[in-house]
């Protein structure tokens, strides 16, 4: 019975172990530097939107989710529109390619 | 008197309760009826403001500046004429213009007056009736300005000409310029977001953005005329200025603080308040690097908002201008300075072989095809310089050493305490700051601060 408990517990820990790792695997944060393709933004009061960036290094297309007010609001006065180069750093969470930092590269 | 205040008072009250302060923009029914007509249209209720717009900073990107050396006092100076190195174009060499085709076969605008509030065939420094209809009103005072329409483009005759939304819609949402407004040109300045000034202000990164503050409740403008602070690096200005002191006072701290109180006379409030920096730290002119749209941009060295930290210096508010240093004058024992945070920035950019002078840069030929020294032939010639091309050929890099200003990324929260500075290893280096191995030794002994710290302590546990 002991012996049993034991190795439940370890099994437990194990699995939690490898949950957790695999947690902060999936929130490692990704760079990229990439020219938008598609920008989808449901309206003036969207809370979230997400662009589609060509990826400079790759060329594969990459859809990132944004949620933060300040882009947002660069996408709905067009601040950033399609064809601008961005320099983009999001985490994976639960599937989706969330932005942390979404800056033109362009400046004056 | 009593009375006059009481009843003062009741008339306050009652504006603030009838939304008079911060409702809309009057006048809305008229633009609905008549539409937006550009300044003509402002110019109804606000006769004359166009033309003493065209006399601020905001329009020239030039002013007389008198604590700089190495000017010349008649002449008027900014990003207009200016020569450093965190842009190394201006307005003159690097105007506005379509670049040359890039290996790509592309093309694109581009110029450092891209943010000049004008349609550029107004320009910099333009004056007259014709001037004054060019004003972008919008672009700083409307919430809902398309920034589609603001794109440079051709006309018919082939003049580069600056779009402005002048929509009713936009017309419409006229207010009070928001941090928006400002940012849209202040926080790309210097070649990218964060470049030049390196500080986002929102409220996790600004005690008073967090404040619901917005730039020009620090920044009042009169007449547009808008007050700016000492930067060593920031020249041009309207001829006022704003700082701390003008809402905090000269003794701001209370209660178990106000020991700080001491320190107001040589320490300024940045010091202790804007312990982060942000923003570029480096960037070579001389060499140019290929962006993943097949053009090329100077090598830039960046870092965010907060994430690094300021020099010290003493500053007496006016500004060693060399040709490969600019910063702050001071000493400690002038009089006039205090001890202020910098962020230090260095610029590598090519000096004329004759005169050591450093030279400026046209970007149409790097943004192209990433050969720099055309850029320098190409500004050479525009500034009337002899032999251009041999000015360019034997062009010697260097690099010039510049301190901005630490005014912006303000906390109380993180603020710097005794410990951060009177600490045998504090953020001051003493020695550099003009103090004995002596007064150091004294200076960094807790007898200084280690009752005030343990009352602090016994109070926030």
């Amino acid at each position: 019975m002991k012996k049993s408990v034991a190795v439940l517990l370890v099994v437990a820990f194990v699995a939690l172990s490898v949950l957790s790792l695999s947690r902060v695997a999936s929130a490692e944060e990704i760079k990229m530097v990439g020219v938008i393709t598609k920008i989808d933004i449901a309206g003036k009061d969207a809370k979230t939107a997400t662009a589609t960036l060509k990826d400079n290094k790759t060329e594969k297309l990459v859809v990132i989710t944004i949620n933060d007010d300040l882009t947002l609001d660069k996408f709905k006065d067009h601040r950033i529109v399609e064809g601008d180069e961005i320099r983009c750093k999001y985490e994976v969470i639960d599937g989706k390619n969330v932005s942390k930092l979404f800056r033109k590269t362009a400046g004056c | 008197m009593k009375q006059m205040v009481t009843i003062t008072s009741t008339l306050l009250a009652l504006l603030c309760a009838a939304g008079v302060w911060g409702a809309e923009h009057p006048g809305k029914s008229e633009i609905e009826k008549n539409g937006y007509k550009g300044p003509a249209t402002c110019e109804e209720c606000h006769p004359g403001t166009a033309k003493t717009f065209l006399d601020t900073v905001h329009w020239k990107h030039a002013s007389k500046v008198d604590n700089v050396s190495n000017l010349d006092s008649k002449k008027e100076y900014g990003m207009k004429n200016r020569i450093y190195t965190m842009c190394n174009g201006n307005d003159i060499v690097n105007n506005l213009k379509e670049i040359p085709k890039n290996a790509e076969g592309k093309s694109k605008f581009t110029g450092c007056n891209t943010c000049h509030p004008g349609n550029h065939v107004s320009d910099v420094g333009s004056t007259g009736p014709e001037a004054q209809n060019a004003i972008d009103c919008l672009v700083c005072h409307s919430t809902d300005y398309d920034f589609r329409q603001r794109k440079p483009f051709k006309n018919a005759q082939g003049q580069v000409v600056m779009g402005q939304d002048r929509s009713t819609k936009a017309a419409l949402a006229i207010a009070k310029p928001t941090v928006k407004n400002c940012m849209v040109c202040h926080e790309a300045a210097g070649g990218g977001v964060l470049v030049k000034r390196g500080f986002v202000f929102t409220k996790e990164t600004d005690a008073h953005a967090a404040k619901g503050m917005v730039c020009v409740d620090c920044h009042k403008a009169k007449n547009h005329k808008i007050p700016t602070g000492f930067d060593p690096n920031n020249w041009a200005n309207d001829g006022v200025r704003v700082a701390c002191t003008d809402c905090h006072g000269d003794k701001p701290h209370k209660g178990l603080s106000a020991v700080y109180n001491n320190h107001t006379a040589k320490i300024a409030c940045q010091t202790c308040h804007i312990p982060r920096t942000g923003g570029a730290v480096a960037k070579d002119f001389t060499v140019w690097e290929k962006g993943g749209d097949g053009f090329y941009e100077p090598t830039t060295l960046k870092q965010e908002a907060n994430a690094t930290v300021p020099v010290y210096a003493w500053y007496n508010k006016t500004v060693r201008n060399d040709q490969h240093f600019i910063g702050p004058n001071g000493s400690r024992k002038d009089g006039k300075s205090k001890i202020y945070p910098f962020k230090i920035f260095l610029g590598k950019a090519f000096y004329d072989q004759k005169t050591g002078k450093l030279l400026s840069m046209d970007f149409a030929p790097p943004m192209a095809n990433g050969n720099t020294r055309a850029g320098v032939e190409s500004a050479a010639r525009t500034l009337g310089m002899k032999d251009p091309a041999a000015v360019a050929k034997n062009a010697v890099p260097g690099w010039q050493t510049i301190y901005f200003g630490s005014n912006h990324l303000v906390t109380k929260s993180k603020a710097l305490n005794c410990v951060n500075c009177h600490g045998v290893n504090g953020v001051f280096n003493f020695r550099d700051l003009g103090y004995s191995d002596a007064e150091i030794k004294k200076l960094t002994n807790p007898e200084l601060y280690f009752k005030q710290l343990i009352e602090k302590q016994k109070e926030e546990w």
